[in-house]
């Protein structure tokens, strides 16, 4: 080895003088290995305080969705950092962006595939020089699925027992009358996507008339409880007999002909005699409409190898109601979950029939097939209701599936505002003219509308 | 909307370090990576983890499925499985939203909880404060022999006993979790009920023994 000539010429003039080249490059190699050490030990401290700062930065990057922009963004501080980047953010389909004047950066895109992905900040700290290794900080983040792609719809085996289609609409137009639209009935019924999931049927059910002789509607809707087997055979059975009856009530001219004048007179002078009375019909009407489905369920649970009632468990709200010279009368029975109410949109105002059945935690109701709901008579005739209305925008009955993501909770039922926002949702798709029968089926496609957590089957009708 | 909210309490007491320590943290991944796949749980499961040593503390509050990110699980100190019940008694308080006239509630928590050893504090006392909540299913979790499943018994009718607490059976352990969350889930938004008994759950894997 031989010592460069000009460190030679600069050694030569001072105390290395006597010095052969061999010892002054031993002296050299002892004297900056020393230094080094001294020097690398110096900025390795410098580095892990640094670090140790990056590390304790509170910063953190949520989980994003796929198919859903992502955005995140932090800073780092610039008296400890020159220069830093993302690495391994590109497997996410995220770009990182760093502003140099704020020593903010920006990380966003569109992820495409669901995993936990980890990725890396890395940075050259303050006094960073060529050569020096950048220094790093590890994050993990998830994608998640999109929830939608996640739900199968598997079709419902068409051999099981009580077999109901998937989907179902219905429209019952009424022809005008001296020049005059009349109401007509629109109603659709659809499997929610986390029975669909399972390929199990749908549990709701409907039965809507209108007739024709008397003039009376009568409508009813009913969600069979998805904890219990056979819950769509009774709803069903409830809708079923429960319409019937009231068919059979209306079909008896004499006794439609003094209920209807008891509605005239009590409309005229509304003495309590006359409510009283008018009360006792809508016992024999819907209350016994009420009965006859919780009988019919009965009768079939007894012949299905007498198993217990309650694995037929379902809602019921029924409505009848008619347009006199003065107004509308209707009359309702509602046990259960769920909505029903009358709308109108010009006067702002709103009626419930009844009372939702809630309970303490989520998912507690009532049910027409507990005997309680007819041996308790307070709370059956808290059921009953009847009044005289004036016209209407809509007279609307539905199951659970479509009020809970509507209104969330039963004190927004009270709230015109929200029924607003839900008839301005529906009309958005749902062309509702009259005598427009088409609108059966863009009810039911509104009905298949995206809520988080909210997939149970969803039944609507709409007298308007 | 209604959710589910999941509550673990795991005990990182320092019998724990090492190996199951590692495992439990594994198991965690496991359990939130298999119910983000899940749709029912994706959407109505929230998920909080309380863990207990000398002290019993949340690391992570209840989260949404979807945002919740894993913390670091570390063993050390004892097994203070009382204060453990009294803060999940106060966070269930405060977290799950009970239903008013106002504001649709949450469906009950479910409850797991895993430990390997006996409660080194008084567990009377959170214990009382514990019965005073309302819970939709509480398992209770021995991994390994030094756990007592009386004393677990006091907590939960539904005792399961781990026979080692090696990586494999844990992990055994947080599948059958993960599968009785998806379970969960699915009965509430599918039959708006919740499960209240083992035998709604799926059937646990070897592993993982019912103590009758």
């Amino acid at each position: 080895m031989e010592l460069n000539k000009e460190i030679k010429d600069l050694l030569s003039n001072n105390i290395l003088i006597n010095c052969s080249d061999e010892e002054v490059i031993d002296f050299l190699t002892w004297r900056i290995k020393k230094d080094w050490q001294e020097y690398d030990k110096e900025r390795m401290d410098k580095a892990v305080v640094i670090k140790n700062k990056i590390d304790a930065l509170p910063i953190s990057f949520p989980n994003g969705t796929v198919g859903k922009e992502y955005h995140a963004s932090f800073s780092l501080p610039d008296d400890l950092v020159e220069d830093y980047w993302l690495e391994d953010v590109e497997a996410i389909g995220l770009k990182d962006e760093v502003n140099p004047t704020d020593n903010s950066c920006n990380l966003s895109g569109v992820p495409t595939e669901a995993g936990s992905y980890t990725f890396r900040l890395c940075y050259k700290y303050k006094g960073w020089v060529r050569g020096m290794a950048n220094l790093e900080r590890k994050f993990t983040i998830a994608i998640n699925p999109d929830p939608k792609t996640l739900w199968k719809n598997i079709p419902t085996p068409t051999d099981i027992e009580y077999y109901q289609p998937d989907s179902e609409c219905g429209y019952v137009k009424v022809e005008s009358k001296n020049g005059q639209p009349q109401k007509d009935i629109v109603v659709a019924s659809q499997r929610g996507r986390s029975h669909a999931h399972e390929g199990n049927p749908r549990d709701d059910h409907y039965r809507v008339e209108y007739l024709e002789q008397s003039g009376w509607y009568i409508m009813a809707v009913a969600d069979g409880a998805g904890s219990a087997k056979y819950s769509r055979k009774g709803s069903s059975l409830a809708c079923d007999a429960a319409v019937d009856h009231c068919k059979q009530f209306f079909a008896d001219e004499k006794k439609v002909k003094d209920f209807e004048e008891y509605i005239t007179v009590y409309n005229a002078e509304g003495n309590d005699e006359y409510k009283k009375l008018l009360g006792d019909y809508i016992y024999q009407l819907v209350g016994n409409a009420a009965f006859k489905g919780y009988k019919a369920i009965e009768t079939e649970a007894k012949s299905h190898e007498n198993v217990p009632m309650k694995l037929y468990s379902t809602t019921l709200l029924l409505s009848v109601c008619k347009k006199f010279d003065f107004g509308w009368f209707v009359g309702s029975f509602w046990v259960g979950d769920g909505a029903m109410c009358i709308y109108d949109k010009e006067r702002q105002y709103i009626k419930l029939l009844g009372t939702p059945d809630g309970g303490e935690f989520a998912g507690q109701t009532r049910f027409l097939t507990m005997p309680e709901i007819f041996t308790d008579q307070a709370s059956f005739y808290g059921r009953l209701r009847f009044s005289i209305e004036q016209d209407f925008t809509a007279l609307m009955l539905m199951t659970d599936g479509v009020s809970d993501p509507m209104f969330e909770t039963d004190a927004n039922l009270n709230k015109v505002e929200m029924w607003d926002a839900l008839y301005e949702n529906i009309s958005k798709e749902v062309e509702l003219s009259d005598d427009n029968a088409e609108s059966q089926y863009q009810l039911l496609k509104w009905l298949d509308f995206w809520s988080q957590g909210n997939h149970d089957d969803r039944t609507i009708a709409i007298l308007y | 909307m209604r959710r589910l909210p999941v509550y673990l309490l795991l005990d990182t007491s320092g019998s724990m370090f090492g190996e199951p320590i590692q495992a439990v943290n594994n198991g965690v991944d496991v359990l939130v990576s298999t119910l983000r796949s899940d749709p029912y749980a994706l959407e109505t499961a929230y998920l909080s983890i309380i863990t207990f040593n000398s002290s019993a503390q949340q690391v992570t509050p209840l989260t949404e499925l979807s945002a919740f990110q894993k913390p670091t699980i570390d063993a050390s100190g004892c097994t203070a499985m009382g204060e453990a019940l009294s803060l999940l008694a106060q966070k269930v308080d405060t977290e799950v939203t009970k239903t008013t006239a106002e504001v649709k509630g949450d469906w009950k928590p479910l409850v797991f909880i895993m430990t390997d050893g006996e409660p080194t504090d008084d567990l009377n006392r959170g214990l009382a404060e514990f019965k005073k909540r309302k819970f939709g299913m509480v398992v209770a979790c021995a991994a390994g022999q030094g756990a007592n499943t009386d004393t677990l018994k006091k907590i939960t009718e539904c005792v399961v006993q781990l026979d080692t607490a090696d990586s494999a059976t844990i992990k055994a352990f947080f599948k059958w979790v993960s599968a009785s969350v998806s379970t969960g889930s699915q009965k509430v938004e599918d039959a708006g009920v919740e499960v209240t008994g083992l035998s709604e759950l799926p059937p646990p894997p070897p592993e993982v023994n019912i103590v009758v």
